[in-house]
C-alpha cells in the first residue's frame, strides 16, 4: 500500500515539475540569437542545424535525468538539479551549444528504483530525451541500465561512484564520471595505514555497491585485525543507534563512513548521544558540511554553528567545494548561481551539478553539430580523456573504459568549517593499481566560462 | 548481555512509539470500522504545526498543544466532510478515500512545508545514561523515558475513556450496532466524529513523539511507522487499546533482535513475516475477543 501511495506522490510530484520545466523553457526560446559558441573547429551556423532524432531537434537538444527530490535521500541531493539548471540556462543565454538551446527536464524517483525505471521510461518515451545525465544512485541507476542501452539512449555521467558504470563491453551507452568508490577506499585505507597505523578502525557502510566498493577499497591498504568492526545501514532505516553502539563497545576509535548525507548527521547524533568520540572520516559522499552543519546545528542550541560542527572530520576532495572562496571555479559557478536568480545559496551538491553540467556540453560540443546518441557516446570515448573542467584529475575515458574522475586528495575540516588539504592530489584506479602523485595541475576555467572542445571526427 | 539489554530497552522504546501510532488506528476502527491509512500523514502535518510554532519562538509544550488541538480539530472535519459520505457503505470505498487523503495531505505538507528535512529537537535530552564507565546505553535516556510514559498514560486514559465513562460506552456502542445504540438514544454521528477527533489527536502525540526520536523530519517522515504501527494494531486484534500497546511493544522488541543479531536491511521484511504468522495463527490478533462481538 505504503509503496503505491508514495509512487503516486512521486508521479505527482514529477508532473509538477514537469510543468514548471515547460513554463521555464518558454523563457529560454528569446536567448537563441547572437554568436554561436559551438564546438571550436565549427564553421557551419544554424542554418545548417538538422533534427537527428529523439530529443535533437534544429533549435533544442533535451537531457533528462532522474534525482530523489522528497524522501528521505533527498536533503542535499535534490539541489545537484538546479545546479546544472543554472549552468544550462548561462550556456543557452550565451547562444547555446551549436545554436541548440539545451532544455533540461528531471524527474523526481525518491531515491526508489522501482521509481526509477518508471520516471526514466517516462523520460525516454513520452519526453523523448536526447540523452540521460547525471541520473543519481546506485541501486536506482541500476535499475535502468539495461532499459538505457537497448534503447540505445546515451547514459552519461551516473552521479555514485560504483564501479558498475565502467562497462563498455555491456554497457556501450553508459558512463561514469566522479571518482570510483574503490579507488576512494584505496585513498582513504592508504592515508590510515601511514598516519594512523594503531588506530582501530570501525566501518560504517551503506548496505549496497556504494558500501561494498568503498570496504573493497579500504581493505586493499589496511589489515584485516586494524578494522576491528564493521556496520552496515539501509538507506531508509533511520535508527543507527544501534550501530553506533556496536561500533563503540568494538573499542573502535576511527570510524570511516561509506554513507549518504543524512546518515552524516545521523551517526553523528548518536555517537552525541552515546559520548563516543572517535576521530571521523566520511567518504566524499557524505561530506556535505553545509547540509550537515545545518541539520546539526539545531541540536546544539546555538553552541556549534553551522559547518563547525565538522571540525575535525577527514574527507575526500576531487571538485573544488564552495568553502575554496579563492578557487576560480567556485568563483565562476558563484557567478553563474547569483545570476540564475535561483532559490537558496550555492552549495556543494549545486557546484557538483554545474560540474556535471560542464562536462556534459563539453561532450556535446566534441559530438558535433548534428550528432546521433551513437555520436555522443564515440565523442566521449575518444576525446573524454582529454577534456579539463573543474574536475581535479582527468577522466578515463577511452574505448575500453568508461569510468570517470581518476583521482582526488585527503582533506580535513578545521574549526571554520574550511577542508584543508592533508594530500597533494593522488591517482590510482580499480585493482591492483598503485596510488601515484597526480603530476599534471588543476586548470582555470575559460574567460567566458564555457568550454570549447572541437568536434570529433 | 550488554547488547541483549540494549536492543531490549531500544525495542521498548521505539515499540511504543509503534504502539502511539497503532493506538490511534484502533480508536479509529473501534469508532468507524475503518482502517484509516491516512494516519500518517495527519500525524505529519500536525508535526509540522508543531514544528511552525517552535520556529516561531513557542515551546516544545506549546507546540504539543498546539498539534494535539489541530489533531482534534483535523480529525473531526475529516470525518464530517470526507469521511461520512462514505460510511455505511461498502468497506472498500473507505479505505481508497483513506488512501487518497493519505496522498493529499502528504502533498499539501510538501507544497506548504517544502520537502527538505529539517531538524526537531526533543524537549528531554537524548544523551544516554551512562550505566558504567566506558558503557552508554543509547535506548535510556531522558527523552526516552518521556516517550514510554507518555504513550502509557494514553493508553491507560483510553482504557479507562472506554471502560468507565458514557461517552465511552456510547462509543463502544455506535461502533457495534449503530441503529440499535441510535434508537438506545445515542447520538451515533456525534460519536463517530469524537472518536476519529481523538484518534486524530493520539496520532497527533505519536507524531510528536516520533519526530522527537528520529531527530529530522520531513512531509514522508511518517511513512515506515505506517507499516510498523499498521501490524502492531493487528497483532493486538485492532480492537483493544491494551493490545495495540502490547502488540507495539512486542513488535519493537522483535525487530530491534533482528536488527541486533540478523540484519539491518530484514527489517521490512520481518515486520510482516510477524503479521502474516499472526494472522495464519489468530486471525483476530493476539488480544482478539469472542467473534460474536467483533461487527
Amino acid at each position: 500500500m505504503t509503496r503505491n501511495s508514495r509512487r503516486l506522490v512521486s508521479v505527482l510530484a514529477a508532473a509538477t515539475i514537469a510543468t514548471t520545466m515547460a513554463a521555464c523553457g518558454g523563457d529560454d526560446d528569446s536567448g537563441g540569437g547572437g554568436d554561436s559558441s559551438g564546438g571550436g573547429g565549427d564553421t557551419g551556423t544554424a542554418a545548417d542545424n538538422e533534427a537527428t532524432g529523439p530529443g535533437m531537434t534544429e533549435d533544442t537538444v533535451t537531457i533528462g535525468s532522474h534525482y530523489p527530490l522528497t524522501g528521505r535521500a533527498a536533503p542535499g541531493y535534490s539541489e545537484i538539479p538546479t545546479g546544472v539548471q543554472a549552468y544550462f540556462d548561462y550556456v543557452n543565454a550565451n547562444g547555446g551549444v551549436y545554436d541548440r538551446q539545451i532544455e533540461w527536464v528531471y524527474r523526481d524517483d525518491g531515491y526508489n528504483p522501482t521509481n526509477t525505471s518508471t520516471v526514466v521510461r517516462e523520460l525516454v518515451l513520452d519526453e523523448e530525451v536526447f540523452a540521460i545525465m547525471g541520473g543519481l544512485g546506485t541501486a536506482t541507476h541500476n535499475a535502468v541500465l539495461d532499459f538505457l542501452n537497448t534503447e540505445e539512449v546515451p547514459d552519461l555521467f551516473v552521479a555514485s561512484g560504483s564501479s558498475l558504470w565502467d562497462d563498455p563491453e555491456n554497457l556501450p551507452y553508459t558512463f561514469g564520471w566522479q571518482t570510483d568508490y574503490e579507488s576512494e577506499g584505496k585513498i582513504i585505507g592508504q592515508y590510515i595505514a601511514e598516519n594512523y597505523p594503531d588506530a582501530k578502525v570501525g566501518l560504517f557502510l551503506q548496505d549496497d555497491d556504494f558500501g561494498e566498493d568503498g570496504e573493497r577499497g579500504v581493505r586493499q591498504y589496511l589489515d584485516d585485525d586494524q578494522i576491528v568492526e564493521v556496520q552496515t545501514y539501509t538507506s531508509g532505516n533511520i535508527d543507527v543507534g544501534p550501530q553506533m553502539a556496536a561500533l563503540q563497545s568494538s573499542g573502535a576509535d576511527f570510524v570511516l563512513g561509506f554513507n549518504t548525507p543524512p546518515y552524516t548527521a545521523l551517526t553523528q547524533l548518536a555517537a552525541r548521544n552515546l559520548n563516543y568520540t572517535p576521530q571521523w572520516w566520511y567518504s566524499n559522499v557524505g561530506s556535505a558540511p553545509d547540509l550537515v552543519g545545518s541539520l546539526l546545528g539545531a541540536f546544539s542550541q546555538g553552541a556549534v554553528s553551522g559547518a563547525s560542527a565538522l571540525a575535525g572530520i577527514m574527507t575526500t576532495a576531487y571538485i573544488p567545494t564552495v568553502d575554496q572562496v579563492d578557487n576560480p571555479w567556485i568563483q565562476l559557478f558563484q557567478r553563474i548561481w547569483d545570476e540564475s536568480g535561483q532559490e537558496g545559496v550555492l552549495t556543494n551538491t549545486r557546484v557538483y551539478g554545474m560540474a556535471q553540467a560542464y562536462t556534459m556540453v563539453q561532450a556535446l560540443q566534441a559530438a558535433g553539430r548534428n550528432p546521433t546518441g551513437d555520436d555522443l557516446v564515440a565523442a566521449v570515448e575518444e576525446a573524454g580523456s582529454d577534456w579539463r573542467g573543474p574536475s581535479f584529475t582527468p577522466f578515463r575515458f577511452s574505448t575500453d573504459r568508461h569510468a570517470g574522475i581518476s583521482g582526488m586528495s585527503v582533506v580535513q575540516f578545521n574549526d571554520q568549517g574550511v577542508g584543508e588539504e592533508l594530500t597533494p592530489l593522488l591517482v590510482t584506479d580499480t585493482g591492483d593499481a598503485d596510488i601515484e602523485e597526480y603530476d599534471g595541475e588543476p586548470i582555470a576555467p575559460p574567460e567566458s566560462g564555457i568550454p570549447d572542445e572541437e568536434a570529433v571526427g | 548481555m550488554e547488547q541483549f539489554l540494549s536492543l531490549t530497552l531500544g525495542g521498548v522504546v521505539s515499540g511504543s512509539v509503534y504502539a502511539a501510532f497503532a493506538l490511534a488506528l484502533v480508536l479509529i476502527w473501534r469508532s468507524t470500522r475503518i482502517v484509516n491509512f491516512a494516519q500518517g500523514s495527519m500525524a505529519a502535518a500536525t508535526t509540522f504545526i508543531a514544528v511552525a510554532v517552535i520556529d516561531a519562538g513557542g515551546s516544545y509544550w506549546l507546540a504539543l498543544v498546539v498539534a494535539l488541538l489541530s489533531g482534534l480539530v483535523m480529525g473531526a472535519l475529516i470525518e464530517r466532510v470526507v469521511i461520512r459520505p462514505v460510511e455505511g457503505g461498502p468497506e472498500l470505498n473507505a479505505v481508497i478515500v483513506t488512501l487518497g487523503l493519505f496522498v493529499a495531505i502528504q502533498g499539501i505538507v510538501a507544497l506548504v512545508a517544502g520537502v527538505d528535512e529539517r531538524a526537531f529537537v526533543p524537549p528531554f535530552s537524548k544523551v544516554g545514561y551512562e550505566v558504567r564507565e566506558g558503557f552508554t546505553l543509547l535506548s535510556l535516556s531522558p527523552n526516552s523515558i518521556w516517550t514510554v510514559a507518555a504513550v502509557l498514560v494514553t493508553m491507560l486514559a483510553l482504557t479507562a475513556l472506554f471502560r468507565f465513562t458514557r461517552v465511552g460506552l456510547a462509543m463502544r456502542a455506535s461502533a457495534f450496532g449503530q441503529e440499535v445504540a441510535r434508537l438506545l438514544g445515542v447520538r451515533v454521528g456525534r460519536m463517530l466524529t469524537l472518536g476519529w477527533a481523538l484518534a486524530a489527536a493520539v496520532g497527533a502525540l505519536a507524531g510528536m513523539l516520533i519526530a522527537g526520536d528520529v531527530s529530522f523530519v520531513g512531509p514522508t517522515f511518517m511513512d515506515t511507522l505506517i507499516v510498523f504501527g499498521f501490524v502492531a494494531a493487528v497483532l493486538g486484534g485492532l480492537d483493544s487499546p491494551i493490545g495495540a500497546v502490547v502488540g507495539g511493544l512486542l513488535l519493537g522488541l522483535a525487530l530491534n533482535y533482528v536488527r541486533g543479531y540478523l540484519d539491518d536491511s530484514l527489517l521490512g521484511m520481518a515486520s510482516l513475516v510477524i503479521l502474516v504468522v499472526v494472522l495464519l495463527v489468530r486471525p483476530g490478533g493476539l488480544f482478539s475477543t469472542t467473534a460474536a462481538r467483533r461487527a
